[in-house]
């Protein structure tokens, strides 16, 4: 029997940041296979081209060199909205910093997502719900994130990444800015999404952290090792 | 995405800062409402004009004397006016001949126009009788002394609708008042309801030698026929007065129409001319947005990066900017005529000045103010949309 095609597959992925008169190489030639399932942790330190392994897998920048399929969709050739689409169906997010658009309801919140899939309101409103309750915040629906804790942010974020159902939750220090507890409870609540059936890759400087994932790669100088 | 959910976010985004949101449509507000207001005015006068000169008879030419007041030195005469009614097309002719003289009425005495006319002068110069009758064709030309009196003359003599068939006295003499005209109303250069009006001979017999007419109304039948006829006048008042080719006209022809006309296109330009200026505040007002739509793509940077990462492509950003833009603007415009109307309304009670408003300035108003929305709500807009999402999430 074949192999299943891995979700993310990485071949001679290099990004290099043109500098007026000097290019920076951030990633070279970076190989990469993700299978559906897994729960990979991207472990390195500040400055090893972490962010930007996470800007590409993430699809919100291109690779300067190489090729990159996700999904089954070689996303190395696609412009600006195309990359949109793919952001939109395949990969949910979690970030440091949370990211909860201000003065905006947990549900409206964790309803963006939808919106820009063309999901009509009641049904956002529906699956919105059913996210938030799923991660035990059926009673802030209604908060912004201005009266939430930090961990209940990141839980909020979480459900925001998981609303779309995505292929790919992409988790980009999302501990980064919690107390020790609140980190543990998004860690936990990151293998619990695993064990459901979720791929997850985590990227984070603290090897701590990455000892939550099934496997973990270590990047330094652009380059990835086991 | 559709455009409901973008209004909704974007009345949702006014909600949040509504201070702001006024303030910025407190520039379009005031540009709208300057335009409904000040093209209220501009139409209204228009509109003003047009009844005033509607009042004083249209399809009317009025033939002068190049000359004197009427009397012994006039190129036009009672004759030439009788000539006048051969020609085709001519539904009526008044002579005018005009003096003034003191008219008495038990012990009350005013100084009047005394207008010596014939029996067409009602029809021509457009008057309604209100009690007794005009002059009449008999009366006319028997030289009866009878005499009608303008609205105004019999108020203030005191006379009223008991008072027909009483006697006054014109300039001492004794004549037998046969009728009082119904007013109607200023025509902005004397008060045409301030005059007596009497058969065209006895002017001539006591008041002025000769028999010079200062004026002859005359009214057409139809609209179409008023360039035929007036240049049958022309030719006829020639032929009479014996003109050689090379000579000029001893008279002229004045078209009631062409100062209607005349007279609407200037104020029609008066009122281009108050809305221009107006607009140029609605334009201002558009600036102001544009001014905070830039500041507030710059704060929402990061709002934006977001909802880019979670798969908004272009397209929605800018739609989402534009909607906002457009609501800001459009809301602005919606107030703003309502602020128009109702300021415009008060001036109008206070005022005394007369407002006219068509649904079609409104919409134009509306529209314009949509305009001005989109004209200054793109730029910001395409600048949200180019975003870059990387630095857009890092931005603080």
């Amino acid at each position: 029997m074949e192999a299943p095609e891995p979700i993310i597959s990485l071949r001679g992925i290099s990004r290099t940041y043109d500098m007026g008169h000097v290019t920076v190489p951030a990633l070279r030639e970076v190989d990469l296979d993700v299978h559906r399932g897994e729960f990979l942790a991207i472990v390195g330190p500040s400055g090893s081209g972490k962010s930007t392994m996470m800007n590409i897998v993430g699809c919100l920048d291109r690779p300067t060199e190489g090729t990159y399929r996700l999904a089954g969709t070689p996303v190395e050739e696609l412009d600006d909205d195309g990359l949109a689409r793919v952001r939109s169906r395949t990969i949910g997010f979690v970030f440091q910093s949370y990211n909860l658009l201000p003065r905006t309801t947990a549900l409206e919140n964790v309803a963006t997502p939808l919106l820009y899939q063309g999901v009509s309101r009641a049904e956002r409103t529906r699956r919105a719900t059913e996210a938030l309750e799923r991660l035990g915040l059926g009673d802030r629906v209604t908060h912004e994130p201005s009266e939430l804790s930090g961990g209940q942010q990141q839980r909020v974020a979480v459900a925001r990444a998981l609303v779309t159902d995505p292929a790919l939750i992409l988790a980009d220090e999302p501990t980064g800015n919690l107390d020790q507890a609140s980190g543990h409870e998004v860690l936990e609540l990151l293998r619990e999404l695993n064990r459901a059936g979720s791929t997850i890759v985590l990227i984070t400087h603290d090897t701590e952290v990455a000892a939550s994932a099934g496997r973990q790669v270590h990047i330094r100088d652009g380059r990835l090792s086991a | 995405m559709k455009i409901l959910e973008l209004i909704r976010l974007a009345f949702s985004r006014l909600r949040t800062g509504r201070l702001r949101a006024a303030l910025t449509m407190l520039g379009v507000i005031i540009g709208v409402a300057s335009v409904v207001a000040l093209v209220g005015v501009g139409q209204g006068t228009t509109a003003n004009i047009t009844e005033r000169l509607a009042n004083l008879g249209t399809n009317l030419l009025t033939i002068s004397a190049a000359g004197a007041n009427g009397g012994a030195s006039s190129t036009l005469t009672t004759a030439d006016a009788d000539a006048l009614r051969a020609i085709d097309g001519v539904a009526g002719v008044a002579p005018e001949t005009q003096t003034q003289a003191t008219v008495g009425a038990d012990g009350e005495t005013t100084t009047t126009s005394i207008i010596g006319t014939s029996a067409d002068y009602a029809t021509v110069r457009a008057y309604d009788l209100w009690q007794g009758t005009f002059l009449t064709d008999t009366a006319v030309e028997q030289d009866l002394r009878v005499a009608v009196l303008g609205a105004t003359t019999a108020d203030d003599l005191g006379l009223d609708a008991t008072s027909i068939g009483s006697e006054i006295t014109i300039g001492g003499l004794p004549f037998r008042l046969i009728g009082i005209l119904q007013p109607k109303g200023g025509a902005g250069f004397a008060d045409p309801d301030d005059q007596v009006m009497v058969p065209i001979g006895i002017v001539h017999k006591y008041f002025v030698a000769g028999d010079g007419v200062r004026t002859i109304g005359v009214s057409v039948a139809d609209e179409s026929q008023m360039d035929a006829v007036q240049a049958e006048i022309t030719s006829v008042l020639r032929t009479r007065h014996e003109l050689a080719a090379a000579n000029d006209d001893d008279f002229s022809i004045f078209d009631q129409a062409q100062l209607l006309e005349t007279a609407s296109s200037i104020s029609g330009t008066l009122t281009m001319l108050l809305g221009g200026i107006a607009s140029i505040s609605l334009i201002v007002g558009g600036i102001g947005i544009m001014n905070i739509m830039l500041v507030s793509v710059r704060e929402r940077t990061r709002e934006i990066g977001i909802r880019k990462a979670v798969g908004a492509r272009r397209r929605d950003i800018l739609a989402q900017f534009l909607i906002e833009a457009l609501t800001l603007s459009g809301l602005g415009g919606l107030i703003g005529i309502v602020l128009g109307l109702t300021v415009s309304g008060l001036i109008a009670r206070l005022g005394g000045i007369t407002f006219a408003f068509s649904p079609t300035t409104l919409a134009v108003a509306f529209l314009f103010s949509l305009a001005v929305g989109v004209v200054f709500g793109v730029w910001p807009a395409r600048q949200a949309a180019r975003l870059d999402p990387i630095s857009a999430l890092r931005y603080e």
